[in-house]
């Protein structure tokens, strides 16, 4: 690939995923509002929002580390998105495959984490023990369909998966199982019902976000644009063979994330210690023989 | 006289410098120069790790008519290399204010200067041994020149170091058991004539020498169910001591497996070993021994409460890593297996370094005494934040990449649950050093931490300099990825074609330094938003929500104690001690032997205590 395009694409990706994220999260709360029967926000509220966060008069830090905590947040997933091939744009996937992303993702979690350490209000520290907790629950499903998924293909590039899907037909139908056991870590990787309780964004004063306000705030509702995009497009990767153009593909992710969506609004809440539970058994259970399938 | 001749008489040189230096303020600073000395020695023998031929020494001597060879070969090479950087470095931060400090507590920093430039001597030695004699020989040195660094401190450190050297003398007679097999087989000590018999071995002697040997060095690496003595041991002892130790010692262990497992007898040899009854090869049983030595040690660090035993215990998980990579066999698994070793060496020294300037401070490594000294002690903060970055094995550090390695190789040689076994060791690294970080540097500052101050310079240069190579070899890993190559050479394993950058593989490969860059860009974009749009105003950390209150400097709430809560609540019950279970039974039964025999020997044959009586009083009256 010539050095102009990759520059290109490393500096569109992201830019990319940030407009399609707020579409997500409009979708999102769209959602949430007919599943509840109120109208829901205009068109664009998700923009107002975030230009709104951004423009308060009171910014309040906690400190240098509350600052770079936020500035990691987000540079973490500009990062990330250059690892996430779309439709005409490959970025840095051949030098970064699936294990690579995963492990950029945590990134945005680490500064985060500092972040609201920073702050100094257990309420803080408290979720962030939840988030870390979530993160042990969710990944361990999440790593066994990476590995059936790299192991089936043969590869760990994600572009590699993509046209090797398009030859030969979606991973989903190939290997169901993984792709239910995906859907489930994705569940929990999106941090939304019933797996929410370490976002806690019903009561927010015993969640991550206690103290953050302003640009701080602001900075977390970018994240969350890209989280949803950035979980949206690596499950369509994994088993639904990408996009061949932006039209499919943007149905596609949308689709992939409106599913949890319908499912997160009509749930309640499990415990910290029941998503453990739940995510290491039925998940992982469904992974494992997927994985059995996919090698014998 | 050869360049590995000036090493070992420089290592020894330094060794009496100090002992003659030992009650004086300069030890610190002879030892360091000493240690440098070697370093710089070493350097000039670098081309034996880019590939050279190995180096022997003209000190060459026979013992029991056995000729002893001194040899350094690329392994020899890198393992000294880590060895005399974490020597140099431990030593420099023993020097000047720390060495007042401990001075001052009625302890003498020369002596530990004394043990640290006794262990560098030693190890040397060790990988110099080019026969079974030599190598034994060096082993018990190592053993006991760890065991004089770890009862240092007296009290309690008394406590473990007996524990290790009881460990260490258990490990060392299976060593000499195996030896004596081997003599007895091939009339000879000599690696060539090991090599040259070992293809005509049946399968169960092949078993029994890998168990026989691995049992001596799984010992000191402290793999599973070996591993009791570690962290207690290497808690106990003095700051750089623990450093140094935590940082390379125990992986003479794994040189010692790779030079009889891989090297000497072959991983094609422990593939072909089938294990009655199961569909498992003695190699796959071994990699599962190095799985549940990832993960079990692991969480059990995440239950401590004290920074040093933290750190101790993930040590002990991190050797799991290079086990499990070395053994997978393949060029890119056991590239990541010993890169491991240098990355996971930086990652805990300076880890460990950060801990004890901590301590330093404010006198105390209990995790649930601190908090919020990032406002003091901000340069102590990024050596830690580098250090925990590295070990929990998350770009864009080095641990990322040899982790990324041994990942990728389980994957392609179609190992799932070894995979996601070694997965969940990381995230229990990450949750736990999290909590290390978290309850030393965020949250609240306690009244008393109010006048604590940074580091002294002494102590804060080793920790930057170390960070800065645990950045620059996560940024380009091709430098070491180079020695390490030469390293799968020499041991006689497939050797990775790398870059400066990683790996190159049509099927996914590695570019950290495209990765990094494209890191910090997005760092530094997201930076231009945050501070392009409006100032913050800072307010003091009291200025906080809380639900109502007004909150003061007296009241504590650091969230430290218990922190994974949720988690311990569901996996709590699984802590069930059955390692310490199975000790206490071991030494009970060794007891009741004892004693039985003993009583066997006074019933059956009272003649003999009486003889062996009267000769030692004969010895003692002539």
């Amino acid at each position: 690939m010539e050095i102009g395009k990759r520059i290109a694409d490393i500096i569109l990706m992201p830019i990319v995923a940030f407009v399609i994220g707020l579409f997500m999260v409009l979708m999102l709360r769209k959602i949430a509002a007919k599943l509840q029967r109120r109208v829901g926000p205009p068109f664009f509220q998700p923009l107002i929002d975030i230009i709104k966060f951004y423009s308060k008069t009171t910014q309040v830090s906690h400190g240098l580390l509350h600052d770079i905590g936020i500035i990691m947040a987000v540079g973490g997933y500009l990062a990330a998105e250059s690892l996430l091939p779309v439709p005409g744009m490959d970025g840095l996937s051949d030098k970064g495959g699936i294990i690579t992303l995963t492990y950029f993702l945590m990134i945005p979690s680490l500064g985060l984490a500092l972040g609201v350490g920073q702050c100094a209000n257990p309420n803080g520290s408290i979720g962030i023990s939840r988030a870390l907790t979530a993160m042990l629950a969710y990944d361990i499903p999440f790593v066994i369909v990476i590995f059936g998924v790299a192991w089936h293909y043969g590869t760990t590039d994600l572009s590699e998966m993509i046209s090797l899907q398009q030859a030969q037909g979606w991973g989903a139908f190939e290997m169901p199982l993984l792709a239910l056991a995906g859907l489930f870590a994705l569940q929990g990787m999106m941090g939304k019902q019933p797996f929410e309780i370490y976002v806690a964004p019903a009561e927010i004063a015993t969640g991550p976000m206690v103290e953050m306000g302003g640009k701080y705030m602001g900075g977390l509702f970018v994240m969350q644009c890209f989280q949803l995009y950035t979980a949206g497009v690596l499950y369509t990767t994994l088993f639904l063979g990408g996009g061949t153009h932006w039209l499919d593909f943007l149905i596609k992710i949308f689709a992939v994330v409106a599913i949890p969506m319908m499912i997160a609004f009509t749930f309640p809440r499990y415990r910290t210690e029941d998503m453990l539970r739940l995510m290491w058994k039925w998940p992982v259970l469904a992974g494992l023989l997927g994985i059995a399938f996919v090698m014998y | 006289m050869s360049l590995l001749d000036a090493l070992l008489l420089t290592a020894l040189g330094t060794l009496i410098a100090t002992l003659a230096t030992v009650r004086t303020r300069w030890v610190g600073y002879v030892a360091s120069l000493g240690l440098g000395l070697q370093l710089l020695v070493l350097f000039l023998l670098a081309p034996l790790g880019y590939g050279a031929p190995a180096v022997t020494s003209g000190l060459a001597w026979d013992l029991f008519g056995q000729p002893l060879v001194l040899r350094y070969d690329a392994m020899s090479w890198y393992f000294a290399l880590i060895t005399l950087g974490a020597g140099l470095v431990s030593s420099v931060y023993a020097t000047g204010a720390w060495s007042d400090h401990y001075r001052a507590a009625g302890r003498s920093p020369g002596w530990l200067q004394f043990a640290l430039a006794l262990n560098v001597f030693t190890m040397l030695l060790l990988l110099a041994s080019g026969d079974f004699l030599s190598l034994f020989i060096a082993w018990e040195l190592v053993s006991w020149a760890s065991f004089l660094l770890m009862a240092l401190a007296a009290g309690p450190a008394l406590k473990w170091s007996l524990r290790y050297i009881t460990y260490a003398t258990a490990g060392a007679m299976s060593m000499l058991a195996a030896l004596g097999i081997v003599f007895h087989l091939t009339g000879s000590l000599n690696y060539a004539d090991f090599m040259a018999a070992v293809d005509q071995w049946s399968v169960g002697l092949i078993t029994l020498l890998t168990v026989l040997f691995g049992a001596g060095f799984a010992v000191k690496m402290g793999i599973l169910p070996f591993h009791l003595w570690q962290a207690g041991a290497y808690a106990e002892t003095p700051g750089p001591g623990m450093a140094f130790l935590g940082a390379i010692s125990s992986r003479m262990g794994l040189y010692g497996m790779m030079l009889v497992w891989v090297q000497l007898i072959g991983l094609i040899r422990l593939i072909e070993v089938h294990i009655p009854l199961t569909f498992l090869s003695l190699r796959d049983v071994l990699m599962w021994i190095a799985a549940f030595t990832i993960i079990l040690p692991t969480y059990t660090a995440l239950k401590q409460n004290d920074a040093r035993r933290l750190l101790a215990w993930h040590g002990i998980g991190q050797g799991g890593y290079m086990l499990m990579g070395i053994l997978s066999a393949s060029a890119l698994g056991s590239a990541g297996g010993i890169l491991h070793i240098f990355n996971y060496a930086t990652n805990q020294a300076v880890l460990l370094l950060a801990v004890f300037a901590v301590v330093y401070r404010t006198g105390t490594a209990d995790l649930n005494k601190l908090g919020g000294l990032f406002t003091r002690m901000p340069l102590t903060f990024v050596a830690m934040l580098v250090g925990i970055i590295g070990l929990a094995g998350i770009p864009p550090m080095n641990g990322f990449v040899s982790k990324w390695m041994v990942y990728r190789s389980l994957l392609s040689e179609g190992m799932p649950l070894l995979f996601v076994a070694s997965v969940i060791g990381t995230l229990g690294t990450i949750l736990s050093v999290y909590k290390l970080i978290h309850n030393t540097f965020l949250g609240q500052l306690r009244l008393e931490h109010e006048p604590v101050q940074e580091a002294p310079w002494s102590m804060v240069i080793p920790m930057m300099v170390l960070a800065l190579i645990i950045f620059l070899t996560g940024f380009m890993p091709g430098i070491v990825l180079d020695w390490v190559a030469a390293v799968q050479a020499a041991v006689g394993l497939p050797v990775l074609p790398h870059t400066l950058g990683g790996v190159a593989d049509a099927h996914g490969g590695l570019d950290m330094i495209m990765l990094v860059l494209v890191l910090f860009a997005g760092f530094g974009v997201s930076a231009l938003l945050f501070y392009a749009t409006g100032r913050s105003e800072p307010v003091h950390q009291l200025d906080n929500y809380a639900g109502g209150h007004f909150l003061s400097a007296d009241v504590r709430y650091h969230y430290s104690d218990h922190f994974y809560a949720g988690l311990m609540h569901r996996i709590g019950h699984w802590y069930r001690g059955s390692f310490l279970w199975f000790e206490s039974v071991v030494a009970s039964l060794a007891s009741f032997l004892a004693q039985w025999s003993a009583t066997f020997y006074r019933l059956m044959q009272p003649a003999l205590p009486m003889l062996a009586m009267a000769v030692i009083v004969l010895w003692m009256v002539s």
